[in-house]
């Protein structure tokens, strides 16, 4: 009874959103360059992104065949130019070696972005942002952090499309990055220094801006990419220790999604002994809903 | 027992789930961005005499008046003859002519906006040997 009262106002609205018919900013874009979202770290753009689903499945490297499947989500809304809010979670399947399944949610993550300066021309750009894991919001069946943590965060990303033509094969390499402390609301968490970065090598921007080598679907739709994520402890019992993975692999990008998949190589034996697998899909909502998403809330980019 | 199959789907729902993800992979025509397919002449190529036209083939169909190519030349002097228009045998390809172009390095730079108001840009060089 109450929706179809509602359903009236409810189609206006979506109408309206739907008929708004301003220029969007496409995601990830910059000058020539186009940054894909990337696996193991988070890309500089404070723009609207809908990850619906991301699927990983993982071979904990950790842990003999510990199997985990997760299912998560992330939304990010521009709220103000250049200013984006985040939300995110995912639900966790563990199954243990010669144990029964363990699932549950993850903490909620909310994060606030900012891009501070841009600049298309040398296809560079620097965001500030502050992440946030609410605690207790998770499910104690896998161990959630009943203490929540906050992360400063300091993003970059710089395409090398501005290099000389005598090193043209080199333009299509882009690097992201980011790094961030976090701190934890109890003695019972450790402050972590996290960094990571991703180096990449865009066919679509070789064959679009610097050099019709003839590649072909899908093949020219691919990027291969290197990623590494690294968290170096710095209090508590483990302090000192560095552990990350190596994550070599390749996106394939699609108007309407991504396609990723990632070894995830323990960096060290504090990581642990096996080599992981993470294979993860965005959709890209600003795409599929161009009217609707790819503007900020209030205000538009100049 | 594994508490998992508790979350399994009933048929009406998983059908309206299957209806809902395909919504989400269909293609159209009108979403995505406008990003280029390939030219003529060629990205990074070496011709041999002057081309009479710079065509690029878009992924999307571009919106003709707000969008434009422009051929610069070594000095960074716009050397084409301000035409830009689509194709008309292919809508998906924009078109500017250009005059008699002396041997030299040029950059063909490229704004347009797609149908789902998109605005994508982007650039490349071509070289007419001597």
């Amino acid at each position: 009874m109450l929706l179809s009262r509602l359903r009236a106002p409810i189609g206006a609205a979506l109408c309206a959103l739907l008929l708004c018919r301003a220029v969007a900013k496409a995601h990830g874009i910059l000058g020539d360059r186009f940054f894909p979202p990337t696996i193991a770290t988070d890309d500089p753009f404070a723009v609207d992104e809908f990850a619906l689903p991301t699927v990983s499945w993982l071979k904990n490297p950790g842990a003999p065949s510990d199997h985990e499947l997760d299912a998560g989500f992330e939304f990010d809304k521009e709220i103000f130019p250049r200013f984006a809010l985040g939300v995110s979670n995912t639900f966790i399947w563990h199954k243990p070696h010669a144990a029964s399944s363990i699932y549950g949610w993850d903490n909620l993550s909310l994060t606030a972005k900012y891009e501070l300066w841009e600049n298309p021309e040398h296809e560079a750009i620097i965001s500030v942002g502050l992440g946030a894991g609410i605690g207790g919001t998770g499910s104690r069946a896998i161990g959630r952090d009943f203490f929540s943590t906050f992360a400063p965060t300091f993003y970059f990303g710089k395409g090398f499309g501005d290099l000389p033509d005598s090193l043209a094969p080199l333009q299509p390499l882009a690097l992201t990055g980011t790094f961030d402390n976090t701190f934890p609301t109890s003695s019972a968490g450790a402050n972590a220094f996290e960094w990571g970065f991703a180096l990449e090598y865009s066919l679509p921007y070789l064959q679009s801006h610097v050099r019709d080598i003839g590649l072909r679907g899908p093949l020219k739709d691919m990027i291969p990419l290197v990623e590494f994520a690294m968290s170096t402890q710095e209090n508590r019992p483990g302090r000192g220790i560095t552990t990350g993975t190596i994550n070599p692999g390749v996106l394939y990008e699609n108007s309407y999604f991504q396609l990723g998949a990632e070894a995830n190589i323990p960096l060290n034996r504090a990581t642990g002994p096996h080599v992981g697998v993470t294979i993860q899909m965005w959709i890209y909502i600003d795409d599929i809903f161009p009217r609707t998403f790819g503007h900020p809330l209030f205000g538009e980019r100049s | 027992m594994n508490r998992r199959i508790d979350i399994a789907l009933r048929p009406k729902s998983a059908f309206h789930v299957l209806i809902l993800l395909s919504l989400f992979f269909a293609p159209s025509a009108v979403w995505a961005h406008a990003f280029l397919d390939r030219a003529e002449p060629k990205v990074g190529s070496e011709v041999s005499k002057s081309p009479e036209q710079v065509k690029i083939w878009f992924t999307q169909q571009p919106e003709h008046a707000f969008s434009t190519i422009k051929v610069l030349n070594g000095d960074g002097k716009q050397v084409d003859k301000n035409d830009t228009r689509t194709d008309p045998d292919d809508s998906k390809a924009l078109v500017v002519s250009v005059p008699s172009l002396p041997p030299g390095t040029y950059k063909v730079v490229w704004k347009v906006l797609s149908t789902d108001t998109h605005r994508t840009e982007g650039s490349f060089k071509f070289t007419v040997k001597p």
